[in-house]
């Protein structure tokens, strides 16, 4: 029996939604923030590094703050507080949550009972131990999203991808990320307009066997344009220079509130270290 | 499949990147000796088109929808070393531009999808295939067999990174500091859900793409393998 299979319309909002991405990165980058005045390159190292003690640290209170903190600097760097909040919390924090409410009970995380309560004759035991560790789960994924989506708000994509470099990533690596970078959105308008042209004389009512067949034509009539495009573009890379090595210009500058925000980092994670691993 | 900043301890992150420098710059070279210069662009093409396949919506008995990862496809259209890098560079394009996995997990994230299920997968289909002619049908049934238990095993290791995070990151007091689940309960989770649905997904969607270029352009499955051949050569 035909039914109704939402994946044209899925993999149109998907498509969609990837490129308001880059238009919302945009749009955020080019306000006059404090992150957006910081150096692409210090504003990716400081953010790593704050992912990074997110990362090692042991109490909420410190995610806590280091969450408070990104918040502040969402604020700081104009980004509207409710549009973070919904596009952080969504998804990732709540797919975080929802592997984390399990871990509260006994039976998971034995430990010191809080509270226990009776379902259909089943004894349910919540512990102490449960509690603690889905908190510290749940706040460190909320808090290294918000970072991450943070960094990739106030910076244009295409200069984050050129940020790599800082990293000591050979320049293969670079140049292939900031090309493939370029080829998604070719790819999504060309998935975009086949979707809307199958939806139009297809509709929604598909089999899903025959939507599988319509995906993975799909995906070879993709890969058959992209292969006749590869030559094109060689070409076109060959008449603006490329002689086999890439080159990538580096055009970033630094000045003194950059230094004075890597020290501040710096130094708030030698003395989180400090207190975490050494004070012990 | 993608794991999030959070659900890895530092050790674990630490470990899986150490892991896959080694493995990058091997990649690197070898794509280098490998692929002539004109086929550069096709590197950054693999990997935007690795990316495109993640975001396609496959229908799945039921009303539901799921996608493929697509690591075995590219890796039978390009050869599992330039695969790598294609899949590599997704990843990373992933979690920096969209928070689709983890900053500090993309060594781990990439050892799953961009190493363990390319070469599994690669190779799988290289021994089903045997010295069939490229449009025989063994190489359809190959790259679907391929296509299932690559994405399993690479499930496998992924489940097997969160169920040792119990071990090595407990406080004295019994309570968890990153995934909070052992062994016993993150591989039969992890494991079961891409042996009962997402294997066969990614088994779908790489066996009808190979059936689909075996009639459009048979030669574009024939690079992949030539790219190989010239590596061993």
């Amino acid at each position: 029996m035909a039914r109704v299979n939402n994946f044209i319309e899925r993999s149109l909002v998907g498509a969609l939604s990837f490129l308001k991405e880059g238009i919302f990165a945009d749009e955020f980058a080019a306000r006059h923030g404090f992150l957006q005045s910081l150096a692409p390159q210090i504003k990716a190292i400081t953010t790593l590094v704050f992912i990074i003690l997110v990362l090692f640290a042991k109490s909420i209170f410190f995610i806590a703050c280091l969450y408070l903190q990104c918040l502040l600097l969402a604020l700081l760097s104009k980004v509207r507080l409710g549009f973070f909040l919904k596009r952080t919390w969504i998804f990732m924090p709540l797919f975080a949550l929802f592997i984390a409410v399990p871990a509260i009970f006994s039976v998971f995380t034995p430990g010191e009972p809080l509270l226990h309560f009776e379902v259909i004759g089943f004894t349910f035991i919540i512990t102490r131990q449960g509690i603690l560790g889905a908190g510290l789960f749940i706040s460190r994924v909320i808090t290294s999203v918000s970072y991450a989506t943070l960094l990739s708000l106030t910076t244009k994509h295409f200069v984050l991808l050129r940020v790599l470099r800082v990293f000591k990533i050979p320049q293969v690596f670079v140049m292939v990320i900031g090309m493939c970078y370029r080829y998604i959105y070719l790819f999504m308008e060309v998935i975009e307009n086949t979707y809307i042209a199958i939806k139009s004389r297809v509709g929604v009512r598909v089999r899903y066997a025959q939507g599988q067949h319509i995906v993975a034509w799909n995906i070879a009539q993709l890969w058959q344009r992209s292969y006749q495009l590869n030559e094109d573009v060689y070409k076109a890379m060959l008449s603006r220079g490329y002689s086999g090595e890439p080159v990538i210009l580096n055009d970033f500058k630094t000045n003194k509130r950059d230094w004075f925000w890597l020290c501040y980092t710096l130094t708030l994670a030698i003395v989180a270290f400090y207190f975490t691993y050494w004070m012990r | 499949m993608h794991i999030p900043d959070g659900y890895l301890g530092p050790a674990t992150c630490g470990v899986f990147y150490a892991i896959m420098l080694p493995i990058w710059g091997l990649a690197s070279n070898t794509v280098k000796k490998t692929l002539k210069a004109r086929q550069v662009p096709l590197l950054a093409i693999g990997a935007a088109f690795s990316f495109v396949i993640m975001m396609l919506n496959v229908p799945i008995p039921g009303g539901t929808t799921g996608h493929a990862v697509g690591a075995v496809l590219v890796a039978i259209l390009l050869g599992p070393w330039a695969a790598c890098i294609a899949v590599t560079v997704a990843l990373v394009v992933q979690a920096l531009l969209f928070g689709d996995g983890g900053i500090t997990a993309i060594g781990a994230n990439c050892f799953n999808m961009a190493f363990i299920e390319v070469f599994a997968g690669y190779y799988l289909y290289r021994v089903i295939s045997g010295s069939s002619p490229i449009t025989s049908n063994r190489r359809v049934i190959a790259a679907g067999i391929a296509g299932y238990v690559a994405l399993n095993i690479a499930a496998f290791t992924t489940a097997v990174m969160f169920g040792i995070q119990p071990l090595l990151h407990t406080t004295p007091q019994g309570q968890a500091l990153y995934c909070p689940y052992g062994l016993n309960v993150a591989i039969p989770a992890m494991v079961g859900g891409h042996m009962l649905i997402f294997g066969w997904v990614e088994a779908v969607v790489t066996a009808l793409v190979v059936k689909y270029l075996q009639k459009q352009d048979p030669s574009l499955l024939a690079a992949g393998e030539e790219v190989q051949h010239e590596d061993h050569g």
